[in-house]
């Protein structure tokens, strides 16, 4: 059956109450991409879903069906990775909402797929929760078609140590008259993010501010709600 | 019931689109619902209203546990039996009634209506989280027990609350996870029981 999908390995990105005992989960394939599936019974107390179907575990997914929403009918925990916990768990709900709003339904991204394994992976092993996450962020937009070329500027001139750089929507790196201009960034820290070395603590906060002006620019309206749950718990 | 809602009288088209804010039921539903109270069950009916009525009117939130209360105080944080050093923390009123069957917890509760949720964009301002901190703070509280859900959620907001309320120097603990009672290793799903090897304690 065209319709049937068996054993593909994913991950679950969200799930939410469906109807009344049901619960609808978003899924990212490997070979499918993003899509929104239906484990029917699944908020049922005794279904053997309900313990499966976590975020952050990798899982062998069946459905069937087409539409916008398909079938769930096996989930398999694949093993391996321990459970996300404390700190790094808001990291992992940050890369789902990233893929939530910035992936397209039904598209396959295998590169992208295997840099979200690996992050979850790295964080679990207590990596630098920043480092994993600036990683990610340049290979989505890579994925997505949104990597700006940052080795060079927007008319093509190599990026000097030396000088600074303004990062501009529909344009990209522009060079700054000079000084220290607010939201530039040093040309050594484009250097070192572009050769993926984050050795230096300055590079991972300048390639932050670069990274949230990139994505804010691709998410158009509307913030990322794991970054104001994190401004919030601060105010606390 | 081949009449379209067009046709139906005001009373009777309210009623349906009213029972229609229950989880899970859509328009059928609804109107089936609807047409068996009206036909075949009028006291039940009544005893509907009157619960709904009742319950909007008189059902305020307790000021110590957050529950659903008809005093200011509830009976629970009221009653001079419980042991005010111990506050556990659950998501749901149906969480409390839980820990309240077992008849083997004496403390006091908070109930936070709900959970951390980030990607539904539920946050510690929507749910209120300063609220339990001062409650926690009353000087006579001296454990908090993490009792919130081990689903992703719950983890995130038990670990954020140990962080707010450890900082604040009290001490902080979570109920643990594992085999469950009278659980044989060959029949627990294998992420309960790898979780249980990670958990596991000294003995």
């Amino acid at each position: 059956m065209a319709d049937r999908v068996d054993q593909a390995e994913s991950w679950v990105l969200h799930t939410r109450p469906y109807r009344e005992t049901s619960l609808l989960v978003d899924v990212f394939s490997r070979e499918h991409g993003r899509l929104s599936l239906v484990a029917r019974g699944g908020r049922r107390p005794q279904s053997s879903l309900r313990a499966r179907l976590l975020a952050f575990q990798p899982l062998s997914l069946s459905w069937f069906g087409k539409g916008a929403v398909r079938t769930l009918h096996a989930a398999e925990w694949q093993g391996g990775l321990r459970d996300l916990a404390g700190g790094t768990l808001i990291c992992g709900f940050y890369l789902n909402e990233l893929l939530l709003r910035l992936l397209p339904p039904e598209d396959a991204h295998a590169t992208l797929f295997d840099a979200y394994g690996a992050t979850l992976r790295a964080l679990v092993a207590g990596e630098t929760p920043e480092r994993c996450l600036r990683r990610f962020e340049l290979v989505l937009l890579e994925e997505m078609g949104y990597a700006e070329p940052l080795h060079q500027t927007a008319a093509g001139a190599p990026i000097e140590a030396e000088r600074r750089y303004c990062w501009r929507p529909e344009t990209g790196l522009v060079e700054t008259a000079g000084g220290d201009e607010d939201g530039s960034y040093a040309g050594a820290m484009l250097q070192a993010l572009t050769a993926g070395d984050w050795s230096h603590p300055a590079v991972l906060q300048g390639s932050k501010l670069l990274m949230r002006a990139l994505i804010a620019h691709h998410l158009g309206a509307g913030q990322l709600h794991t970054r104001q749950l994190l401004i919030d718990l601060n105010t606390l | 019931m081949n009449a379209t809602a067009s046709d139906l009288p005001e009373p009777l088209a309210a009623l349906i689109d009213g029972l229609r804010a229950l989880p899970g039921v859509g328009p059928k539903s609804a109107a089936r619902m609807a047409f068996h109270l009206l036909q075949r069950d009028r006291s039940g009916a009544t005893r509907l209203a009157d619960g709904l009525r009742g319950a909007l009117d008189r059902l305020i939130h307790c000021e110590r546990c957050n529950s659903f209360s008809e005093a200011p105080v509830c009976g629970l944080c009221a009653s001079p039996r419980r042991d005010a050093r111990q506050l556990a923390v659950v998501e749901m009123p149906v969480d409390l009634n839980r820990i309240e069957e077992t008849h083997g917890y004496s403390g006091l509760y908070f109930v936070l209506m709900g959970r951390l949720s980030p990607l539904d964009g539920i946050g510690p301002r929507e749910l209120g989280l300063e609220r339990l901190i001062r409650r926690a703070l009353d000087g006579v509280t001296e454990e908090v027990i993490l009792a919130t859900n081990y689903t992703v959620e719950g983890e995130a907001t038990a670990h954020y609350l140990g962080e707010l309320l450890k900082s604040r120097g009290l001490k902080v603990t979570r109920i643990a996870r594992g085999v469950p009672a009278g659980g044989e290793l060959e029949h627990v799903d294998a992420l309960t029981l790898a979780q249980a090897l990670v958990d596991r304690k000294n003995y």
